[in-house]
């Protein structure tokens, strides 16, 4: 009976190395002192998608039907299209 | 009534609905100063009538908490009050203390009434909602402390159930803040500071969960739903009206000379205070819509969802609409706030006692669950009178409010503080007449007491009709 | 609540009590209110922000990132333990959570002790006011998650939780992540954007 959760365990290890990773790389992006929107908008991007990973995974959303599947997606969709507007229209305002 | 010491409540609940009365008569008072101005000058100056109107209604508030705590205290602990003779002892001395004290609003000009109570001894007098002598301060505080003790001991050495703990939490809060209104720096911003550490804390933090659990205590009596799934609702409820009615007091901190990120803190967590709110109205009507039994005591179900609705409206709606910082700075100490300030404490704290006194007090007059159908349609009749003028005098005072911030403070040719009251009188009159209305809602709801006691107790339907 | 380990079935609640996820989503709201607030705040200031921003110690919020993100990984695997019935592993991966949790915290009082030092306040600049008050709420939201974690692990130890009833872990966990959730925006928004 162990097989399934043995797996989920190692999936999540999995996502844990990819979080620690991505967050290495905004900080390198902060490090490296690197601007202008793109890079601004892919630091966000990283971020969202960070957070989708620990609702889907360590949240365990994935296995989630209806709202509550969908609730840390629209969470995050709505910080990210607020957040994103405001830094989209305050670039080239320095 | 499953404890005889219950029936002190029986006391506290028919002060309360006396002082009510009061409120109201100085209410309608008020509203007929402020279009006819030298009504009742000078026997009866505005202030003095607002200062009575606003220490009447918190009086009787207070004295319903106090009746609902010593009804559903014994009931949930499974056990006799501690001291039903130290209860009724309080209620006098409460009742006396009160009496006193607006009888000295009335006869004495009230620096008068603070030179004979020394206030100069410990000034804490002046302040709107706590302008009670010093010595009426210090009588509230034992009085208070009186009973905390008996239903504290009540509570700790009987069942503890969480309606019970939430309740003994709201009201140590109660209590507690109420210092506060001893502490009385001359700092005009520190004073304010403070006084809304009482003001604020109060109906937007420890009031709430007075009102949860009065609440809760009544849905699990009249839908028979689980305990443990009322409970729950109970703990989310409180947990979120403690997150943002704490930090929310900003919302006060914009424009007293605070410093400006007040304006921040105050607009984020107010902002959200409107979320126990709702959550409040979606567990009632939850909780009767999966109700396992029809309670014959359908009027007390009427107000209980009435009570969830009308906070709603009034604290949650009218409560958002001028709480954030930039649309304060136009509407602060305009008549948005007073529509507001009407609505919010009828619709959570009025109408919660009158939820628990329509659930209590036919029992507590000998009936086994219910008043006769005569007598419920009565008081079904007087919810609805009472609660639809509400809902038009706060309109009315919208509307006048939305007119008089434009005109005073908006446009580009902003007019003087009396010249736009003279424009907007119109409202002023609208808002009088629905006040008569109220009080006639007022005077069936008295007459529901009487009306129909003769006849037999309402007895069983068998369909079930959905919402009351 | 107790889903064993049979096949990944879908259900239609998430793990753990659901008041604590209305609970973690009228959280999140607030959250999601202060980050839009700080970016339009942001678009007015927008040179007083990435002045000050750049006096901010990036490194300790790697460092702190990496502490949160390790202590949601404890979580997981210890949500996956009592899953299986493994109680004393169950235990120890949320201490470890909690040991993680308190260096996220004596890292991040070691920043505010610098900046208080440095005469900064939340009256200082429009930047400074929300770096102390988005973290300095985040911060109570750890103190708070690490305290429930606590009473988790005792509770753990004490064989109040099996195989079949861990409600309260998972109801736990859900809060831990989402504190964990918020931080991952936080770091981004706070200390890098610009
Ligand atoms: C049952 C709960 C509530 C009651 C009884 C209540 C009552 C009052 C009263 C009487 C005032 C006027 C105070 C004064 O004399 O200046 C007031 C002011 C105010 N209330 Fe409430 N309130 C409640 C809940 C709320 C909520 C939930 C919000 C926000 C969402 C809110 C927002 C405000 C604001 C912003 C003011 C200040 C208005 C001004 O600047 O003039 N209230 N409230
Ligand atoms: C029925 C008719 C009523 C009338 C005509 C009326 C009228 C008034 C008036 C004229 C004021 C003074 C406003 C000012 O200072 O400019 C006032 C204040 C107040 N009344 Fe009433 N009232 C009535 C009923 C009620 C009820 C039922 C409640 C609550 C349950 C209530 C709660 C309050 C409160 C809290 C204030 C202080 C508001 C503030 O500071 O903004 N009133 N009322
Ligand atoms: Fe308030």
């Amino acid at each position: 009976m162990n097989t399934d959760s043995r797996n989920r365990g190692r999936s999540c290890t999995l996502i844990y190395i990819v979080l620690m990773l991505l967050t290495l790389v905004t900080w390198v992006v902060g490090r490296l002192g690197l601007q202008g929107l793109p890079v601004t908008l892919s630091v966000l991007a990283l971020a969202l998608l960070k957070g989708q990973l620990i609702g889907d995974w360590f949240m365990g959303l994935r296995n989630v039907r209806g709202f509550w599947r969908w609730a840390i997606l629209i969470w995050l969709a709505g910080v990210g299209v607020l957040v994103g507007v405001a830094f989209f229209f305050s670039s080239g305002l320095h | 009534m499953q404890y005889q010491s219950q029936a002190v409540a029986k006391l506290y609940f028919t002060a309360a609905i006396g002082l009510f009365a009061g409120q109201i008569l100085f209410g309608l008072i008020l509203g007929l100063q402020y279009v006819v101005g030298d009504f009742l000058f000078p026997e009866i100056p505005f202030n003095v009538a607002r200062m009575v109107h606003t220490n009447l209604l918190i009086v009787w508030i207070l004295f319903g908490f106090m009746g609902a705590a010593y009804y559903l205290v014994p009931e949930e602990a499974e056990r006799e009050l501690h001291s039903p003779g130290l209860a009724v002892l309080m209620f006098w001395v409460f009742l006396v203390a009160g009496a006193l004290t607006i009888l000295g609003y009335l006869l004495v000009p009230y620096s008068g009434l603070a030179k004979m109570t020394g206030n100069d001894l410990l000034p804490t007098m002046g302040r709107e909602f706590l302008e009670q002598p010093t010595i009426t301060k210090i009588g509230i505080v034992i009085v208070a402390l009186a009973f905390l003790y008996n239903i504290g001991m009540t509570i700790l050495s009987g069942r503890k159930t969480v309606v019970n703990l939430v309740l003994l939490i709201g009201l140590a809060g109660l209590a507690v803040l109420f210092l506060f209104a001893f502490y009385n720096p001359d700092n005009l911003v520190e004073d304010k500071l403070y006084w809304w550490w009482v003001v604020h804390l109060w109906v937007e933090g420890v009031w709430e969960l007075i009102l949860g659990s009065i609440l809760a205590f009544v849905l699990i009596k009249t839908t028979g739903v689980d305990r443990e799934v009322i409970e729950k609702w109970l703990y989310v409820i409180i947990a979120m009206t403690l997150i943002t009615g704490i930090i929310g007091t900003g919302h006060h901190y914009y424009w007293i000379g605070t410093p400006e990120y007040w304006q921040w803190w105050g607009s984020v967590f107010s902002a959200l205070e409107p979320i126990p709110f709702f959550m409040m109205t979606v567990f009632a009507f939850n909780m009767v819509n999966r109700r396992r039994r029809n309670h014959l005591n359908k009027v007390a179900v009427l107000w209980a969802l009435g009570t969830a609705v009308m906070a709603f409206l009034g604290a949650g709606v009218w409560g958002f609409l001028h709480t954030l910082s930039p649309v304060n700075y136009y509407t602060h100490g305009s008549q948005i706030t007073a529509a507001h300030g009407h609505m919010a404490f009828y619709g959570a704290y009025a109408m919660i006692v009158l939820t628990i006194i329509s659930y209590a007090m036919p029992m507590m007059r000998g009936r086994k669950a219910a008043n006769s159908n005569r007598s419920q349609v009565l008081e079904m009749w007087s919810f609805w009178l009472m609660t639809v003028s509400m809902v038009f005098i706060t309109l009315f005072l919208t509307g006048a409010g939305i007119l008089q911030v434009y005109l005073q403070r908006y446009s580009d040719t902003p007019l003087p503080f009396m010249v736009v009251q003279e424009k907007i009188a119109l409202f002023y009159w609208m808002r009088e007449v629905a006040g008569v209305v109220f009080l006639a809602g007022l005077v069936l709801y008295i007459a529901s007491f009487f009306v129909g006691s003769k006849d037999p107790e309402a007895a069983v339907e068998q369909a079930a009709s959905p919402t009351a | 609540m107790t889903r064993g380990g049979s096949l990944p079935e879908t259900s239609r609640y998430p793990p753990g009590d659901l008041a604590v996820w209305i609970f973690i989503l009228a959280e999140l709201a607030v959250f999601a209110i202060f980050f839009a607030a700080y970016a339009f705040t942001r678009m007015q200031h927008v040179a007083l922000f990435d002045q000050y921003q750049a006096t901010l110690d990036r490194n300790a919020a790697l460092f702190n990132t990496l502490a949160l993100v390790t202590a949601s990984y404890f979580v997981v695997r210890a949500v996956t333990a009592i899953r299986e019935g493994r109680t004393a592993s169950a235990r120890n991966r949320l201490w470890a959570a909690v040991g993680m949790g308190g260096l996220f915290l004596l890292v991040k009082g070691m920043e505010y002790a610098h900046h208080l030092g440095e005469g900064i306040r939340l009256s200082t600049n429009a930047f400074y006011m929300f770096y102390l008050s988005l973290t300095f709420f985040h911060f109570m939201h750890v103190i708070l998650g690490i305290l429930v974690l606590m009473v988790l692990a005792m509770r753990t130890a004490a064989g109040h939780y099996s195989a079949q009833s861990h409600t309260d872990i998972e109801s736990g966990a859900s809060y831990w992540h989402m504190v964990d959730l918020v931080w991952l925006i936080l770091f981004p928004l706070v200390y890098v954007m610009h």
